[in-house]
C-alpha cells in the first residue's frame, strides 16, 4: 500500500500546474462554502433568537383558539397565579402572564388604533427584549399603576412625550366600554417598525381593571435557556396545567409559523446553489483525471502486461484523486476558516441587507460563526463528489486490454 | 351601411338614457327608506343586545337625530356603561366616556371597527345616508311581503367611494320599511346581514321595531337593536348636537 501511495503522490506532481489548477477550483469552492454556511447558520440562530425574544417566547400557554381568533374572552383565568406556580415548578424565572386587547389611543391631538399588552412589570423583562429597549423614560414599575410604555413611532404619531397623558378606549371582556387615562412613562424602539407603530404596554393589574378581566390574561409566555429544550419544557408545562383541554401549550413554530418557513425556504434555495457549485468542481476533477488516465494508456498497458491487476491500477487512480481532494479540503477549510474568522470579528454587511434584516429583527451587520460542522460540511461534500467523479476514469481501466493499450498512440 | 350606423347611433343614445331612469328609481326607494327611518328629526329609546355563543349583554340607550348628518346616542343603562355616548356630524364622530371624562374623536381609520362592542361598525352608525350618493342602485327583484311590495335593490359603490364593501343588497318595502340589508365583501362573499325581525307601528309610523345584525360566518353572534319608543318630528335645537352636550347631558 505504501508504494501505491508513493506512486500516487508522484503521479500527482507529474503535471504540477494541472494539479494546482484543479486543487485551486476545489479550494475556491470550499472557501465559498465554509463562509456561506457559517454565515447562514449564524443568521438562523440569530433570527430565531431575536424573533422569539421580542415578544413571543419559546412557549406559550393560551386558551384554545386564541392564537387564531384573538378574542378578548378567550382568556386564562387567574393567569398571574398560574404563571407564579409555573415559575416555581419549572425552576425558571422567565415566565410571565400577558393580556392583549385592541384599543383606540388618543392624545390631545391625535387618535390611533393600537394593540395594548397588559404585562407583569417584574417578569416581562425576562421574557421580552422590549423593556430593555426603552430609549426615553423608564419601563413600567407598579403592577397597578395607570402608566403606559409605547413604541417610538406611535409616540411620534400621537405627538406625546414621557409625562404626557393618553386616553385608551376599547371594549372590555364583558362588552362594556373600557376606558382609562394613563401616563406615558417610557418610549421604546424595538427595531421593528410594525411594533413601534402599534404596540403599547400597560401593567397587568391595571389592564385587568380597565378591561374587566377579573384576574384573567391571554398568554403565559415562557422564554427557555436553550432552543433545544423546547420539547422537554413543553411536556413539563403541559403536566402543570390545571385542567386539560381548557388550556393549550404552543411552541415557537406554532406561534410564529413564518419564521421556520422563511428559514426552510432559505435553506432550500441555498442548497440548490451549493449543489451547482459542488457538481461543477466534480466535473472539473473528472476532466483532469480522465485526461491523466488517457494520456497514460500505454504506460498502464505495460504495467498490466507485467502483471498488475486493473483493480490495483484503479485504486491508484482513486488514491490520486483522494490526495488531490485532500489538498483541496485542507487548504480550502484553512483559507475558508481564516476568512470567516476575520468576518466573525469585523462583521459582514452588504447594501440592502438592512431592510431585510429589519423584518426579522436582526442587526444590520452579521457575524458568521465558525463551527466544526460549518467548517467541514462543504469541503467534505466537495471531497466526496470529486472521488465519486474519479470512479469513471478508474473503472475504465477494467476494460483496458494490455496489447491494444501498448499500441495506442 | 348608413342605416346600420344610424341604428348604432340611436342605440348608443338610448342606452345611457335608459340606464339612469332605472337606477334613479332604485335610488329614490333607498333615499325614502332612510328618510322614513330617521324622519326630519327623531328621539328614540332603544335596547341593544349583543349575543355571543357563551354570553349576552344588553344596554339601553337614547338617540337623537336631525336630518341626515346629526346623531347623538347616549347609554342609559346598565350603570357600568351609563353616560357613554357618541356624537356624529356627517363624517365626524366623537365618543365620550365618563370613566375618563374625555371626548375622543374617532379617526377615519377606526370607522370600520365595532361600535360599543357590537356587530355594528362605527360607519354603520354614523353615515347611513352615504349609501344614497356613493352607490349605484339597481332593482334586482320584486316580491310580496305582508301585503306590500318588496323591492330588492343591489347597491354597488362607485369606484372612488371610501367603503369596504363590494356590494350591498337591500330589501325595502313599498311603505319604506327596510326589511333586510346584506353586506358583501369585494370577493362577493356575504359578511354580515341585518334583518328586521319585527315590524310595527311606533311614533305614528310603521317601522322596523327589532333589527338584528348577524355575522355570516357565525350564526350565534349577533347584535339586536330594539326600538322601545320613538318620537318623530320633535323640535331639536342645535345645542343638542354639540360636544359639550355629549360631555354634560342637558337632555337626559
Amino acid at each position: 500500500m505504501n508504494i501505491v501511495l508513493r506512486l500516487a503522490w508522484r503521479n500527482l506532481w507529474r503535471h504540477p500546474r494541472r494539479t494546482w489548477l484543479t486543487a485551486g477550483a476545489m479550494v475556491f469552492s470550499n472557501v465559498l462554502l465554509v463562509f456561506m454556511i457559517s454565515l447562514q447558520f449564524g443568521m438562523y440562530g440569530l433570527m430565531i433568537d431575536n424573533s422569539l425574544r421580542t415578544l413571543s417566547g419559546h412557549l406559550q400557554v393560551q386558551a384554545p383558539g386564541y392564537q387564531d381568533e384573538r378574542k378578548i374572552r378567550q382568556s386564562i383565568p387567574d393567569a398571574a397565579a398560574l404563571a407564579a406556580r409555573m415559575r416555581g415548578a419549572l425552576d425558571l424565572q422567565s415566565v410571565a402572564a400577558r393580556a392583549t386587547a385592541f384599543a383606540l389611543a388618543s392624545s390631545e391631538e391625535r387618535s390611533f388604533g393600537i394593540q395594548v399588552l397588559g404585562v407583569e412589570p417584574r417578569f416581562e423583562p425576562l421574557v421580552s427584549s422590549i423593556p430593555g429597549l426603552v430609549r426615553e423614560g423608564r419601563y413600567l414599575g407598579n403592577r397597578d399603576a395607570a402608566e403606559i410604555a409605547l413604541g417610538g413611532v406611535l409616540a411620534r404619531n400621537l405627538k406625546v412625550e414621557t409625562g404626557d397623558e393618553l386616553t385608551i378606549l376599547g371594549s372590555a371582556r364583558d362588552g362594556s366600554v373600557a376606558a382609562a387615562v394613563v401616563e406615558v412613562v417610557g418610549i421604546f424602539d424595538s427595531g421593528s417598525k410594525d411594533l413601534d407603530r402599534s404596540l403599547a404596554e400597560i401593567p397587568l393589574g391595571f389592564f385587568q381593571d380597565t378591561f374587566y378581566m377579573q384576574g384573567g390574561a391571554h398568554q403565559i409566555v415562557l422564554l427557555l435557556p436553550e432552543l433545544s429544550e423546547v420539547d422537554e419544557y413543553r411536556q413539563r408545562v403541559q403536566a402543570l396545567l390545571p385542567d386539560a383541554g381548557r388550556l393549550v401549550v404552543l411552541d415557537w413554530d406554532e406561534l410564529q409559523p413564518g419564521l421556520k418557513q422563511a428559514i426552510q425556504a432559505d435553506i432550500s434555495s441555498a442548497f440548490f446553489m451549493y449543489a451547482v457549485l459542488v457538481i461543477l468542481v466534480a466535473f472539473s476533477v473528472l476532466n483532469t483525471q480522465l485526461m491523466s488516465v488517457l494520456e497514460r494508456t500505454r504506460e498502464f498497458g505495460i504495467v498490466m502486461s507485467l502483471g498488475l491487476t486493473p483493480g490495483r491500477l484503479a485504486r491508484l487512480v482513486l488514491l490520486e484523486t483522494s490526495l488531490l481532494g485532500a489538498i483541496g479540503l485542507l487548504l480550502g477549510a484553512l483559507a475558508g476558516g481564516l476568512l470567516t474568522s476575520w468576518f466573525q470579528v469585523h462583521g459582514f454587511s452588504y447594501p440592502g441587507m438592512q431592510e431585510m434584516a429589519e423584518n426579522f429583527n436582526l442587526p444590520a451587520r452579521f457575524y458568521p460563526q465558525v463551527t466544526l460542522p460549518s467548517l467541514l460540511i462543504g469541503p467534505a461534500c466537495v471531497f466526496f463528489f470529486s472521488v465519486l467523479a474519479a470512479l469513471y476514469p478508474a473503472l475504465r481501466l477494467h476494460w483496458l486490454r494490455p496489447v491494444d493499450a501498448m499500441r495506442a498512440a | 351601411m348608413n342605416r346600420n350606423r344610424i341604428g348604432t347611433l340611436i342605440a348608443l343614445c338610448l342606452l345611457p338614457c335608459a340606464a339612469p331612469a332605472a337606477t334613479s328609481d332604485a335610488r329614490d326607494i333607498v333615499r325614502s327608506a332612510i328618510d322614513h327611518w330617521r324622519g326630519v328629526s327623531s328621539v328614540s329609546d332603544m335596547t341593544m343586545t349583543i349575543h355571543r355563543s357563551d354570553w349576552q349583554r344588553s344596554m339601553s340607550m337614547r338617540a337623537w337625530t336631525r336630518g341626515d348628518e346629526l346623531t347623538l346616542v347616549r347609554v342609559t343603562a346598565p350603570p357600568r356603561d351609563r353616560g357613554n355616548g357618541t356624537l356624529t356630524d356627517g363624517d365626524n364622530m366623537w365618543t365620550f366616556s365618563p370613566k375618563v371624562n374625555r371626548v375622543i374623536r374617532i379617526p377615519s381609520s377606526m370607522m370600520n371597527q365595532s361600535w360599543m362592542g357590537s356587530d355594528f361598525s362605527n360607519k354603520d352608525v354614523s353615515r347611513v345616508d352615504d349609501i344614497v350618493d356613493q352607490y349605484r342602485h339597481e332593482i334586482i327583484g320584486e316580491s310580496a311581503h305582508d301585503g306590500h311590495t318588496l323591492y330588492e335593490i343591489q347597491s354597488i359603490p362607485h369606484d372612488d367611494a371610501a367603503v369596504v364593501w363590494g356590494r350591498e343588497v337591500l330589501a325595502i318595502r313599498d311603505d319604506h320599511v327596510m326589511v333586510r340589508h346584506d353586506f358583501y365583501d369585494q370577493d362577493g362573499r356575504l359578511v354580515k346581514s341585518m334583518q328586521s325581525l319585527e315590524i310595527g307601528e311606533m311614533g305614528g309610523r310603521v317601522v322596523a321595531i327589532r333589527q338584528r345584525m348577524t355575522k355570516a360566518d357565525a350564526a350565534d353572534e349577533w347584535t339586536e337593536i330594539r326600538l322601545d319608543a320613538v318620537e318623530y318630528g320633535a323640535e331639536l335645537a342645535d345645542s343638542v348636537f354639540t360636544l359639550s352636550n355629549l360631555r354634560n347631558p342637558r337632555n337626559p
